[in-house]
């Protein structure tokens, strides 16, 4: 049977737009806050566990393996879990798995994002999150899809734009005394309503601002808690469920996968009815309808008569009955995904053990349910925490945190501090298969096609090979199905994919299209044309615009955009189709890229060391706690996570006596092409230091060397990345 | 631990696989998988997959988990790690008491990923050591420290390439079975020398899905289930500066842990089977050692022709390693069988990492 699991120390950065600090260092700071938190050393940690969202934001492949130092998991256990947005409060799921299971006294879980090297603008991240062949190619952004997601709750719940606005000026407000707020404001329903409209009906005061942060949490079993004597906050219930990838076949405005995930918690917490056995709430609100959305869910009242009552009665405030993000949310304290997560059960785990300061909530509180979200609207992870009697503690640093105490070094540009850039060239072709391949067969000859799931009687649309929510039930015919639907959503876009405005007085309208003759829940998203923006309605009945026969490829674009229908009548005929036959030329690939690039600060160790170079010099940095000089220059110690100075502690290390510790010859480029000529790459230690530097070795003709052969630094013309560390032989 | 191994089901392993998108691929191999371990969609209560962002090419692979797993609205999440970090975290699940069985998903659609070089690189750091070259260079790097610290050399290395390609001769779901010699190996076209062309694992596309449950569960609805004693893993230094290239602190840390849950005290003894990553083949070697079990009969080493014979399949190569480990201790591995009854089972995630799992996979469940 499971083990009791508690939350005894928090640490975390600042939340920023842009930080000084590399992933790894983020992460650090973070850690040794919440060592320090709990009272432990990073030796009685036994296993960590990191949360952290998409690595098109930080701009490193497998961004999990690159954060294992910082987070104090070099040589021990230690694994990454990712639900998209909702990894944050996944994070002290997977560390209650490790604890509970028994496997594990303690797990450290850390939560980090940063999103500001993804260039130009962390939004661009999201157009690959969209079905590569049929939505990709309509330049979707994550704003467009929150957008459509507003837009259809505010139409069934009753919702204006002002109650948004307030929803969203009152967790701004929050944030106030939130020491880590990145833009806590007090701001005015109209200051929301006023500021620049992005993507109907969502303005810029609506959403989360994009960050850079990391959080972390010590999780231990009760034993442990109890011995420290600190005020445990024990994990109650978590649940966390995802729902089908075709965000088009459900409707947006309820989150069922969120209520399915809070049931599963409720149910293991023992709460019967959540408006009454939980006492405040933090659901995920990185745009100002969100919280509400997922506090219906939380609630589990589908009606959202509980929640509008709570918020017409002003109930969701922090003197309320019903207290809703009293941290400041994704709103105000900002918005670093995974760590946004996590912020958000460091706020629980205050607010249960008295630690809030200004922001407590003045009563007794038993119990809180922390709640993120992610994918395409589709996962939902809930935690639930219960003080479990604990007396608050009294004295708490935590009561009294101000920004400046926290770790962190805002910074404006990128510009301002040594850094890096890179752009990958990551290029696929995917695989078609053969229900999207008779799908877009389909469009090149003008028709939309699905294919019929017999089990559920469902038309589905993008045809598919199988059905997603009847046991994987084969299908047995596609067929050609009615062009012509009803608008179930839609927004009106002044912004690009990456977040670029469009030119002044052009829009992009798209809308979620509910077909014709087939089940409502069943449609797809496309944009909408030969219409005033202004006269575009919920429910208004559409048709398919095609290309010309002789433009048509087989895409979604073969589709020119729908267009009001009026009052003419269309031909609503399902017709069925032989699909393709299966051969080396219709079994079809989509051509795709991921068009980012990246400008990475060379963080605090990585700055020393840049600057270091552009002199021709080497430091190390002094680590008083392993009595050693770590190399290159670091801002943490990766074996203790105490924190240094690259500054404060350098240690000068002579760039002339490198001797190579090891190395290879290197014959192909970074794509796999051959160079014209090989390159050397050295790995070089320096006498009294430890740890090494990677650099290439400039030979003359003649020139040879092995393991041991002495080297010295060449002084570089820029120090702009790695391939300017040179190093010459000595002595020949 | 009270974790067993129900059933599996895979579809591939080849260089291509445009027939199928990978959505129909992990569907067939999930529908094997459920069959194999006698259970129903209902019966499973939610899944764990082993995928990174970039392979797969979606900024965020995991919301394409669910649909093609029939787990739509179950409890899902990724773990981007290998197959068996994914089966690692799908125990502690069960271990908790409140899952009773799991399906274990990744795939690999490599060949529809054009520039893998380049993916590989944009692991290393930016700052630090992400050069302007093929990634294959700390993999060279390695294979040097290794060789001038360990016993090894450069021939028992070439050695490791043709013994697991001739195994995957005998084994139908290999592609890459054939027959080298030392010679050929060695004297192959330089990438990272002493590194050649023939000395790391090509690519392959595939789909493995494995259902986990509680011991209760296996006896319940599996016909052929077999049991986990014992899963640990690890992760060496990522600061690449600071690591010892020579040897793996991942496995060594992941072994310690799996062996001490298993109460196994001489590995090479009592362990008759063993699965170990071979994505370079020096690195097959260097896990022995971090394992404890250089020495052992190379026959029981990799059987089935490892990742050089069977191919690379991203985070999905663990997968088939358990896969391979399934068949053997069920007397169904054909030509390439060994006699199992208890076997080990070996992850690494490939350069630049050190992030290793090692799992003890038993024929029966074991008194401890």
């Amino acid at each position: 049977m499971s083990n009791r699991v508690a939350v005894i120390g928090v640490g975390m950065t600042k939340f920023m737009r842009r930080a000084k600090e590399a992933p790894g260092e983020l992460a650090a700071e973070a850690v040794r806050m919440a060592l320090e938190d709990a009272g432990l050393d990073l030796d009685d940690i036994e296993a960590v566990t990191l949360g952290t969202a998409p690595d098109a934001f930080d701009g490193i492949h497998m961004k999990g393996e690159h954060l294992i130092a910082g987070t104090g998991g070099a040589n021990k256990p230690y694994m990454r879990h990712f639900i998209g947005g909702a990894t944050g409060v996944m994070s002290p799921i997977h560390g209650w798995m490790h604890v509970a299971s028994g496997k594990y006294n303690s797990c450290m879980v850390v939560a980090e994002e940063k999103m500001s090297p993804c260039s130009p603008h962390p939004a661009g991240a999201f157009l690959t999150i969209f079905d590569r062949v049929t939505e990709q190619p309509l330049e979707l952004t994550l704003i467009h899809i929150f957008a459509l997601e507003m837009a259809r709750f505010m139409h069934v719940y009753g919702y204006s734009e002002r109650d948004l606005a307030e929803v969203s000026a009152m967790i701004k407000r929050n944030a106030l005394h939130h020491p880590a707020a990145q833009i806590a404001m007090d701001l005015s329903p109209d200051d929301i309503l006023n500021s620049p409209v992005l993507s109907w009906p969502v303005k810029r005061f609506d959403i989360s601002p994009t960050s850079d942060a990391a959080v972390a949490i010590v999780m231990v079993n009760e034993r442990i808690a109890r011995t420290l004597k600190k005020a445990p906050v024990f994990i109650e219930g978590v649940g966390f469920r995802l729902e089908t990838a075709y965000w088009c076949a459900r409707d947006l405005c309820y989150p069922d996968y969120v209520a399915m995930a809070a049931r599963d918690a409720y149910r293991m917490a023992g709460v019967v009815n959540p408006a009454r056995d939980i006492d405040f709430f933090e659901p995920y609100d990185p745009f100002d309808y969100k919280a509400l959305h997922h506090l219906n869910a939380l609630l589990l009242d589908k009606t959202g008569r509980t929640v509008k009552n709570l918020f017409e009665s002003g109930n969701l405030t922090r003197e309320g009955s019903h207290p809703m993000c009293p941290s400041g949310g994704a709103l105000g304290v900002g918005n670093p995904i995974a760590a946004t997560g996590l912020m958000k059960i460091a706020e629980l785990y205050f607010q249960l053990s008295g630690q809030a300061g200004k922001r407590q909530i003045q009563r007794t509180l038993r119990r809180g349910v922390a709640q993120a979200w992610g994918d395409l609207m589709q996962a939902g992870t809930v935690v639930v925490m219960g003080a479990d009697g604990a007396s608050p503690v009294t004295s708490s640093r935590w009561n009294t945190m101000k920004r400046e105490d926290l770790p962190g070094t805002p910074i404006k540009t990128v510009d301002e501090v040594p850094h890096t850039s890179d752009a990958p060239d990551l290029r696929y072709a995917w695989d078609n298969g053969f229900a999207i391949s008779t799908y877009l067969d389909g469009l090149k000859k003008g028709k939309i096609r699905g294919s019929l799931d017999t089990r559920t009687n469902r038309m589905m649309v993008p045809a598919r090979a199988f059905s997603e929510i009847a046991d994987l039930a084969p299908v047995t015919g596609y067929y050609n199905l009615p062009d012509s639907g009803v608008v179930k959503t839609f927004t009106i876009s002044h912004v690009n994919w990456d977040s670029s405005p469009l030119p002044e007085g052009k829009v992009n309208i798209f809308v979620v299209i509910a077909l014709d003759g087939i089940d409502d829940d069943m449609g797809l998203v496309h944009k909408l044309g030969e219409v005033d923006p202004k006269d575009v309605k919920i429910g208004m009945p559409v048709k398919a615009v095609w290309k010309p026969e002789s433009k048509r490829t087989g895409s979604i674009l073969d589709i020119a955009y729908f267009a009001p229908l009026g009052n003419k009548k269309t031909r609503l005929d399902i017709t069925q189709v032989k699909p393709v036959e299966v051969n080396a030329l219709t079994m079809s690939q989509t051509p795709g890229k991921i068009p980012l690039s990246y400008r990475y600060t060379a963080g605090v160790g990585g700055a020393r060391y840049y600057s270091d170079l552009a002199r021709g010099k080497i430091s190390g940095t002094y680590c008083a706690a392993r009595d050693e000089v770590l190399l290159p220059p670091a801002m943490f110690d990766e074996v203790t996570l105490s924190l240094l100075d690259p500054e404060k502690d350098a240690r000068a290390v002579n760039p002339g006596s490198g001797l190579i510790r090891s190395f290879t010859v290197v014959y192909e480029d970074r794509q796999g092409h051959l160079l014209a000529k090989e390159k050397v790459v050295v790995q070089v230690e320096f006498p009294g230091v430890s740890g090494s530097i990677f650099g290439l070795l400039e030979l003359k003709n003649g020139e040879r060397f092995g393991e041991g052969s002495p080297v010295m630094l060449v002084k570089p013309q820029k120090v702009d990345g790695p391939d300017a560390v040179i190093f010459a032989l000595q002595g020949q | 631990m009270g974790v067993a191994l129900l059933g599996m089901g895979i579809c591939g392993f080849t260089p291509t696989s445009t027939g199928l998108s990978y959505r129909e691929m992990i569907a067939k191999a999930a529908k094997m998988a459920y069959r194999d371990a006698g259970v129903t969609i209902d019966q499973v209560d939610g899944a764990v997959s082993a995928e990174e962002d970039f392979p797969s090419g979606y900024s965020i692979a995991d919301e394409y988990v669910p649909d093609q797993l029939g787990m739509v609205r179950k409890p899902v999440y990724t773990i981007p790690g290998d197959f068996l970090h994914a089966v690692a975290s799908a125990a502690m699940q069960i271990e908790t008491g409140r899952f009773d069985v799991l399906v274990v998903e990744s795939y690999s659609k490599a060949s529809n990923m054009l520039t893998k070089d380049e993916m590989v690189r944009f692991a290393y750091d930016p700052v630090f050591n992400r050069f302007g070259l093929s990634p294959h260079w700390l993999a060279g790097l390695e294979l040097n420290a290794f060789l001038r610290e360990s016993p090894y050399t450069l021939e028992e290395v070439a050695e490791v390439v043709v013994r697991n390609r001739a195994a995957a001769v005998a084994n139908a779901s290999a592609p890459y079975g054939d027959n080298f010699t030392i010679d050929d190996v060695l004297g192959a076209r330089p990438v990272a020398a002493p590194l050649t062309e023939l000395m790391f694992a090509q690519h392959a596309d595939g789909a493995v899905i494995a259902v986990l449950g509680t011991d209760e569960a296996a006896r319940k609805y599996a016909k052929n289930p077999v049991f986990f004693s014992g899963i640990g893993w690890g992760s060496g230094n990522s600061i690449l500066e600071r690591r010892d290239h020579s040897l793996s602190m991942g496995t060594a840390i992941a072994a310690e842990r799996a062996y001490k849950e298993a109460g196994i005290a001489s590995p090479s003894q009592e362990i008759d089977a063993f699965f170990v990553s071979d994505s370079y083949a020096h690195r097959q070697l260097m896990h022995l050692e971090a394992l404890r079990v250089s020495g052992t009969d190379p026959r029981t080493i990799n059987p089935n022709g490892g990742a050089l014979g069977g191919g690379d399949l991203f985070e999905a190569t663990g997968g088939v390693r358990l896969y391979e480990a399934l068949a053997q201790l069920r007397g169904e591995a054909g030509r390439c069988q060994v006699k199992a009854e208890r076997a080990l089972v070996h992850a690494w995630r490939g350069v630049p990492t050190d992030s290793c799992v090692v799992a003890i996979v038993d024929k029966e469940r074991r008194a401890q």
